[in-house]
């Protein structure tokens, strides 16, 4: 049996765990080519217009996924890893958006809810729902999550230690061995604020991070501080924020002001972005007061890659300047 | 404490409260295009519609000398405190150093509930605070009762515009009543005003009854949705809106196990489309889209404000209940384009529409 994941949100975060699981089953798990403009285009036609990118782009590579002739599409209705912290409300209608879209589509979709204590989703409850339909017992479920579990916490580990996810992903499924991706010192550091499917989708974000290592530039994202410290951060930011992964992006980008080996903070964001708006207007509100560079960089379908070039090396070199500045002060 | 609030629906009943427990209230203008103008400036591009205007509206209070502003989770916010701490920026940026106070469920977050009370109470008694409660929900109540008749009179109405006159009116002296006894007045005289508007005779069955649903501040704020009551009202349409003040307090003032509202039941009727809530109230909309058809409504107005994250999740499902219980549903983006001829043939296109199924089905 085939069973399609799409290339798209949050599989850039899960999608060890969810492959390992589902093989772990006996199933083939199918996925979609990295995004390209036909995706894009696929979902730009069969969704509302005023949808933030990422979701028709998720859109499109769940349509692409039904061309693969697969039995089950997997699309999860995140709810929750955090208590009272909940997800961008498009991710929690996700699956009701597509199965009221398309006619008949229903059947084919496995959708079970997930709520976790903390990022690690691989809790029975959240694969419960699944062993009716793919006719599994508890008992094999049980011991694919386990496995799925302890390659998940590998691959977070590698993100720990500085690896994209990208990266940690191929590490922790074996695809490469521990490989010299990370740059060697380098010497400048910048924070990169942005959501797992929008930094590592390389058409949406044109592999800026990739980009900035190329410039001799270290980056830091959300994913690399530890789940602990960053959940402490944004318990003292305030009372209530956002949902759950705009938490993250503003408690990690109040951590890379605060944290004096980091040079600059560099916002990503999709069109559309609602949450996202609010980020980039309180870290920019913010920046003289921390003395720290920002900048946003808004991607949509049809941003261009050169200017993209010109704007981070002007960052960059920025940046350099004022280090050897005060350098030279000092 | 100088104290002001959201600019939403029948604003006199929150201007009475905060009387009541000895406050003095800075009423923000009612939002005119400039409260828009200066939202829209001041406000991150992708941010929903009502936080823009409300930016305008709080950046105009402060500006007459509110320092205090109270707010609540359900004034627009899709979760608590969504963007206080955001307006809080803003308004600090632009040198008001406001204090916000923002109010929740009771039942969500007792500890804060109860802090901001204190901070209300001020010199005022417990007994005191506990009246003026009583009295404010009585008149949210009776405003309410009254307004639900104001949107079927106005459909019929001999002289276009006399029950919003009346209505104006009406909300006034409740403005001026302080005490049980005046209130009651109020109500009295408001409807013997309604009873006197003069209105054609029409038969129950050619009656056009059309439900507005979508985001609460996009539905509650006339001066933002293109007075989406009068102008359905004077195309000939009975009109009722998925949210009144009243539901929304009993709502939210009610612990989960009795609380067997209207709301309820609504979004019991919503959730065969989305199962969960999802926040802001894209299933209480499908819900009383759900709930519209089965009363026997002509057509449902979907209100939904640009950028809005629940709302595009309705709005991407409505099609789908609209075709299977055969229910017109015209959805509106509003921002601060909306107003225009545009979305006004829209709605006139909508209405005539449903007129001409009207026509079919009686023949
Ligand atoms: S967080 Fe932003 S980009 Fe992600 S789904 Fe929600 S609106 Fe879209
Ligand atoms: S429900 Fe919609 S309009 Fe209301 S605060 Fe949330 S996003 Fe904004």
């Amino acid at each position: 049996m085939k069973i399609g994941i799409p290339k798209s949100l949050l599989y850039y975060y899960y999608y060890p765990l969810w492959k390992t699981y589902f093989e772990e089953l006996g199933f083939e798990v199918v996925s979609t080519p990295a995004t390209s403009k036909s995706i894009i285009d696929l979902g730009i036609k069969h969704s509302v217009p005023e949808l933030c990118v990422p979701i028709k782009v998720y859109i499109g590579h769940f349509l692409k996924l039904l061309e693969e002739n697969v039995d089950y599409i997997y699309v999860p209705r995140f709810i929750s890893v955090l208590k009272g912290q909940y997800f961008c409300p498009k991710f929690m209608g996700l699956p009701d958006m597509i199965r009221h879209s398309f006619e008949g589509i229903e059947e084919k979709m496995l959708m079970p809810s997930i709520t976790a204590k903390n990022d690690n989703i691989a809790e029975y409850n959240n694969f419960r729902p699944l062993e009716e339909k793919l006719a599994i017992s508890p008992k094999a479920n049980k011991k694919a999550l386990e496995k799925a579990c302890k390659i998940w916490e590998s691959f977070r580990n590698y993100c720990y230690l500085g690896y994209t996810v990208v990266e940690a992903s191929d590490l922790a499924l074996g695809n490469i061995k521990e490989a010299k991706i990370l740059p060697a010192k380098a010497s400048v550091t910048i924070g990169v604020v942005g959501y797992v499917y929008n930094l590592y989708d390389s058409y949406i974000s044109m592999d800026i991070v990739k980009k900035l290592r190329e410039m001799d530039v270290s980056v830091k994202t959300f994913e690399m501080l530890n789940e602990n410290s960053l959940n402490k951060k944004i318990k003292t930011m305030a009372k209530n924020l956002f949902w759950t992964f705009s938490d993250k992006l503003i408690g990690a980008g109040y951590s890379f002001y605060d944290d004096e080996n980091i040079d600059g903070v560099i916002h990503v964001t999709a069109f559309g972005c609602g949450p996202d708006s609010f980020i980039g207007k309180l870290l920019e509100l913010d920046s003289p007061v921390y003395e720290k560079p920002f900048m946003t960089i808004r991607v949509d379908e049809h941003s261009g890659e050169n200017h993209l070039q010109t704007r981070i090396e002007a960052f960059v070199d920025m940046i350099k300047r004022k280090k050897l500045k005060a350098k030279r002060g000092a | 404490m100088r104290v002001s609030f959201p600019y939403m629906g029948t604003t006199v009943v929150y201007k009475k409260l905060l009387e009541l427990l000895g406050h003095e209230v800075i009423m923000p203008p009612k939002p005119s295009q400039h409260t828009i103008n200066l939202g829209v400036k001041y406000s991150p591009e992708f941010a929903c519609f009502p936080m823009k205007v409300i930016t305008g509206s709080y950046l105009q209070a402060a500006e007459l000398g509110a320092e205090v502003i109270i707010t609540s989770g359900g004034h627009g916010p899709c979760r608590a405190g969504f963007y206080e701490q955001v307006h809080r920026r803003i308004l600090k940026e632009e040198g008001f150093d406001i204090d916000f106070i923002v109010f929740n469920s009771m039942f969500r977050d007792s500890k804060q509930f109860f802090k901001n009370i204190m901070k209300l109470k001020g010199n005022s008694s417990w007994l005191k605070v506990g009246q003026s409660l009583f009295m404010v929900y009585d008149m949210i109540r009776k405003l309410d009762k009254l307004e639900k008749r104001v949107q079927k009179i106005r459909a019929y109405e001999i002289k276009k515009g006399e029950a919003t006159r009346v209505w104006d009116i009406i909300q006034n002296q409740f403005d001026r009543a302080n005490c049980k006894g005046s209130i009651q007045k109020a109500f009295y005289d408001g409807s013997q005003q309604l009873d006197q508007i003069k209105t054609y005779n029409v038969n129950e069955k050619e009656k056009m009854r059309i439900g507005i649903v979508g985001e609460i501040y996009v539905v509650m704020e006339a001066s933002i949705n293109m007075k989406m009551e009068e102008l359905l009202g004077n195309l000939g349409a009975e009109v009722e809106r998925s949210q009144y003040l009243s539901q929304w307090v009993a709502y939210n003032a009610l612990p989960a196990f009795i609380n067997q509202t209207h709301e309820v039941e609504i979004l019991k009727k919503g959730e065969p489309y989305i199962p969960i809530n999802i926040g802001g109230h894209a299933k209480q909309t499908v819900g009383h889209i759900v709930d519209y058809s089965q009363r026997g409504f002509d057509g449902v107005i979907h209100l939904m404000p640009f950028g809005c994250l629940p709302e595009l999740v309705s709005q991407s499902i409505i099609p789908k209940i609209s075709q299977s219980l055969n229910i017109p549903v015209l959805t509106l983006s509003i921002d601060e384009q909306s107003g225009t001829a545009n979305s006004l043939t829209r709605v006139e296109a909508f209405i005539d529409l449903i007129k001409g199924k009207r026509i079919k089905k009686i023949s």
